[in-house]
């Protein structure tokens, strides 16, 4: 069976992250902070995402003077439509695994 | 510390260029609002991650060629191993103190053949004291030596590479039949060389390479 997409926990993490409020623009570090994914993990997502369309990147002028502009992220509407359905399949497995009283344990 | 590892990120994402790839440019420009000294590392290391990752997605070819020549310079040690040559029991064919290089796992997947060269430790030596000898029997074959010539399973050997004197003066041995799992082995230089005529058959898992060149 072929694998799904974008169905990883840590990518899953990052869609609830980001869900909160979609029409923000968002920070890297923010968002690693946010679902404790380290920089290696959380940066090829957002690649992989922005790849895909399913994320778009821009860079904001840095509110110091002489910092680099940062770069910004958020949710395409195809993004919303699959982090909604991702986000829904993850719900619906972890309350079938409760029914069936296997306990599921998800790293802090 | 934290300038440290600011420095090694900088140079894995841009190298010598002014400017590296957007998503190591990402990373970068987040450093300066990461907090402590241990999150910033972890956030550099992250980022040596990413700025790689960048970088062989726009070359894949020439990434996947260096790993795998890492990754056979790293296997290379286990597959093969050189030996020193310490006696002249297998001359004319190996010649004293030269070296060899042994295959250390191909053998066990081949199996070993009639007329390979092996190695194994000398059995009534230390066991890193190794040596080389010829295979003449595998299991099952009955050896016996005739009027100066080994015999298998009642045929003569073609020896060519027996030293002349030692094709006049010819070879004694018991006979014996190689019991499962061990192997008879002679040297070349039959004169003067220990071997199965002296040890017996050799248990074949003692075997610790076979010589390729």
């Amino acid at each position: 069976m072929p694998r799904t997409p974008h169905a990883s926990p840590q990518t899953l993490r990052l869609f609830e992250a980001l869900m909160k409020d979609p029409s923000t623009w968002r920070y890297g570090y923010d968002l690693s902070r946010e679902t404790g994914l380290a920089s290696g993990t959380l940066y090829p997502i957002l690649m992989r995402l922005t790849e895909q369309a399913l994320l778009e990147a821009g860079w904001e002028p840095s509110d110091q003077p002489g910092r680099p502009p940062r770069h910004t992220y958020r949710l395409t509407g195809d993004g919303i439509a699959l982090a909604k359905v991702r986000i829904a399949d993850a719900m619906a497995r972890s309350s079938a695994k409760r029914a069936a009283g296997v306990s599921i344990v998800r790293p802090a | 510390m934290r300038r440290t590892a600011y420095r090694v990120l900088l140079l894995a994402v841009r190298g010598r260029r002014e400017r590296g790839g957007p998503w190591g440019e990402a990373v970068l420009a987040e450093f300066d609002h990461v907090t402590s000294t241990g999150a910033a590392l972890r956030w550099a290391s992250g980022g040596l991650r990413v700025a790689f990752r960048e970088r062989y997605s726009s070359h894949p070819a020439r990434y996947r060629l260096a790993a795998m020549a890492l990754a056979t310079l790293a296997a290379v040690p286990f597959l093969v191993t050189v030996h020193y040559v310490p006696s002249h029991g297998m001359e004319p064919t190996i010649a004293v103190t030269s070296r060899h290089v042994l295959d250390q796992v191909a053998f066990r997947v081949t199996g070993i053949d009639h007329g390979d060269i092996v190695a194994f430790p000398v059995p009534d030596g230390p066991d890193d004291f190794q040596t080389l000898r010829r295979v003449i029997g595998l299991p099952g074959d009955r050896i016996e030596c005739s009027e100066g010539r080994v015999l298998r399973d009642g045929a003569a050997l073609d020896e060519p590479y027996l030293p002349s004197d030692a094709q006049v003066i010819g070879t004694e041995c018991a006979a014996v039949t190689v019991p499962d799992g061990a192997i008879y082995v002679l040297g070349d230089n039959r004169d003067v060389a220990q071997d199965s005529r002296h040890w017996g058959v050799i248990s074949e898992n003692k075997v610790t390479g076979r010589v390729i060149v």
